[in-house]
């Protein structure tokens, strides 16, 4: 399958007053057309920071400070903030957000604000607008799209709003989703519409998306591929199922024992000693060591890096 | 055979609005056992959190009783209450806006024990917070700390610990783990449970997390729009759902194990507003088994002869 975005060693600090947080160290990642990559961690682990860095959404006081994000073999690090506006964001790649309801503006009813969307990169005749916007909203399956277009965002629910975010992407026709904890804020029940949906355009539209999530569960459902990541960089890169069946990283092993599942029971979760390392200071060598009950000397002293294990399944541990 | 600690009869609170009453509670009837662990599950909005409110007379009731050792509390007053704050006890969901930010570990753990009397003398004190602390797996140099110094998951055992200080007999979980990451959710599950044994609490979970209930609890109940559907020991309840909101929300659950396939979605539409509920059963518009009495007639929450509580025309 054709890579369709890949990030090479991709480095991004943050200025604060404490001093510089390496947010993302190194984080490699490839994802290909058509699949759904899922890229997991725990709070400030840097998932959210990679999903905005490849849209150049960054922070002010944040700093690239080395890598490429190459999407179709063009580096978007080298674009114009201007270039990016025009030619990449919404257009080639676009993204949704936690929180739907800060995504949509309250003053403007759903039919104007995609419309203004497909104007944004489209020439579209007036008299053929409301038919695309008519059919991205049935795409996600809004009931009764008619007269849900006049609507403002106000009196549609969460789940409804976060359907209307992914009619509006559907509507530019984007080559990548960028997906930042898109069901967090909404209920089981309204999350298990949402993900059918995403499995239907998955199905039709050859769609690729970039889901970060904490929530493994979500994950299984969904993703094809799956990046873990551990305060600031990827330490591992495998297949859903090798992330359920044979995890190898001993961060990864931990994380899957610890999740909630219909057959667990409290004796058999496993906890993970201390905390996530604070990111102004992080620890030497590999970053997990100090949560590690496997560590060694080396662990202290040296990065380890991605090395591949077999086929589709990489592995940044210096014990594997 | 445990006896019964706590007891709410037909319990509703009403909050007035302009659009007429938001029912947030309507008609709940539950009992706790003594020692035992309580999971009520329910969606945003369903009034879970409501109703752990009214139960510690943080908010007054509009209706029914609540009745706690064999006392009819429904009535008593500020100091009444007062006295009996020391049995029950809360654990918040948000550990980072529970702690009090000017106040060392000490100071909030130790606050309640001043509160209640039950130890005066700095010495006193200090002995018990070390043990609760301990309890609590924390590390005593942190009694000095302010709580911004501490991660998520630390200030959350703070806050287990500042609710066990005072030797309750139930503690209020309201989605204790919700904003913690996984990796440190766990601890707290476990040392919840321990201490639970080791102490002989009894515990009433709240939370949206299905799969978090389906760990911690005994008897679980399902709470939907105000109302519970369902509720009965845990392992019946997961075995064979009964109610169809119950079934629904089951197999909404995604699962984190790619050989379990989950079954196609049982519920569709959304969450109807409590102001304006339907009128019968409330959950009729979305109910795949609907028949007409459901839309004129309200089912009685009954007992089956299995133990569990469901209010369906079905059963």
């Amino acid at each position: 399958m054709e890579e369709l975005l890949k990030i090479e060693n991709l480095q991004v600090s943050f200025s604060t007053e404490e001093g510089p947080v390496e947010a993302l160290d190194g984080v490699e990642l490839t994802i290909r057309q058509g699949t759904f990559h899922g890229l997991i961690g725990e709070t400030g682990c840097g998932k959210s920071v990679t999903g905005q860095a490849i849209l150049g959404l960054l922070d002010n006081n944040a700093r690239i400070r080395g890598g490429r994000i190459l999407y179709r073999e063009k580096d978007l690090l080298k674009l114009s903030s201007r270039q990016m506006g025009r030619t990449i964001r919404g257009k080639e790649i676009a993204m949704i957000f936690q929180d739907p309801g800060s995504s949509l503006n309250p003053l403007f009813t759903i039919k104007n604000q995609i419309e203004e969307a497909i104007c944004m990169f489209r020439k579209v005749p007036r008299e053929k607008r409301e038919g695309l916007i008519l059919e991205a909203l049935k795409q996600v399956k809004l009931p009764d799209a008619e007269n849900l277009m006049y609507r403002y965002p106000h009196q549609l629910s969460g789940g409804m709003k976060q359907r209307v975010m992914i009619a509006m992407m559907l509507a530019c026709r984007p080559q990548l989703l960028i997906a930042d904890e898109p069901t967090t804020a909404l209920d089981v029940s309204i999350q298990a519409q949402f993900i059918k949906v995403l499995k239907e355009l998955k199905d039709n539209l050859n769609l690729t998306i970039l889901y970060i999530t904490h929530d493994l569960a979500v994950i299984s459902e969904l993703c094809d591929y799956v990046s873990v990541m551990y305060a600031g960089r990827i330490v591992e890169d495998l297949s859903m199922r090798d992330l359920f069946k044979n995890p190898r990283h001993p961060y990864t092993t931990k994380l899957v024992n610890s999740v909630l599942g219909a057959n667990t029971t409290l004796d058999q979760l496993e906890e993970i000693p201390g905390s996530v390392p604070r990111l102004i200071n992080p620890p030497k060598g590999c970053r997990f060591h100090p949560r590690c009950e496997e560590a060694i000397a080396v662990c202290n002293r040296e990065v380890p890096l991605l090395k591949e294990v077999k086929a589709d399944h990489s592995v940044a541990c210096h014990r594997r | 055979m445990s006896s019964t600690l706590m007891e709410v009869r037909n319990l509703k609170k009403h909050f007035p609005s302009p659009a007429g009453p938001v029912k947030a509670v309507d008609g709940i009837n539950l009992k706790i056992e003594q020692g035992k662990s309580f999971g009520l599950v329910g969606e945003s909005g369903c009034g879970k959190s409501t109703l752990i409110r009214v139960m510690l007379k943080l908010l007054e009731p509009t209706e029914g009783e609540i009745i706690f050792q064999g006392q009819d509390i429904t009535k008593y007053g500020f100091r009444e209450m007062r006295s009996l704050r020391k049995e029950m006890g809360m654990v918040f969901q948000d550990p980072h806006l529970a702690l009090n930010p000017k106040m060392t570990v000490f100071d909030i753990i130790s606050r309640p024990l001043k509160i209640h009397g039950l130890a005066r003398k700095k010495g006193e004190l200090m002995v018990q917070v070390v043990e609760l602390m301990q309890a609590m797996g924390l590390q005593t140099e942190h009694m000095i700390r302010f709580p911004h110094e501490l991660s998520g998951g630390q200030k959350q055992r703070i806050g287990v610990a500042r609710a066990m200080a005072v030797e309750p007999k139930i503690i209020f979980l309201d989605e204790p783990t919700s904003a913690l990451d996984v990796s440190v959710q766990t601890k707290i599950l476990k040392l919840l449970e321990q201490a639970r044994r080791e102490r002989d609490l009894t515990f009433f979970y709240i939370s949206h997390d299905i799969n978090l209930i389906r760990v911690v609890a005994d008897i679980m109940g399902v709470m939907y729009l105000g109302k519970i559907v369902e509720m009965g020991p845990k392992a019946l309840l997961l075995k064979d759902p009964h109610h169809p909101y119950t079934r629904g929300l089951f197999a909404a659950v995604p699962e984190p194990d790619p050989d379990i396939i989950i079954s196609e979605i049982q519920l569709t539409g959304e969450v109807p507003s409590p102001v304006n509920p339907p009128p019968g059963c409330n959950f009729n518009p979305r109910c795949p088994h609907v028949m007409d009495r459901c839309r004129k007639e309200e089912p009685e929450f009954k007992e089956l002869s299995d133990g569990r509580s469901v209010a369906c025309h079905l059963y």
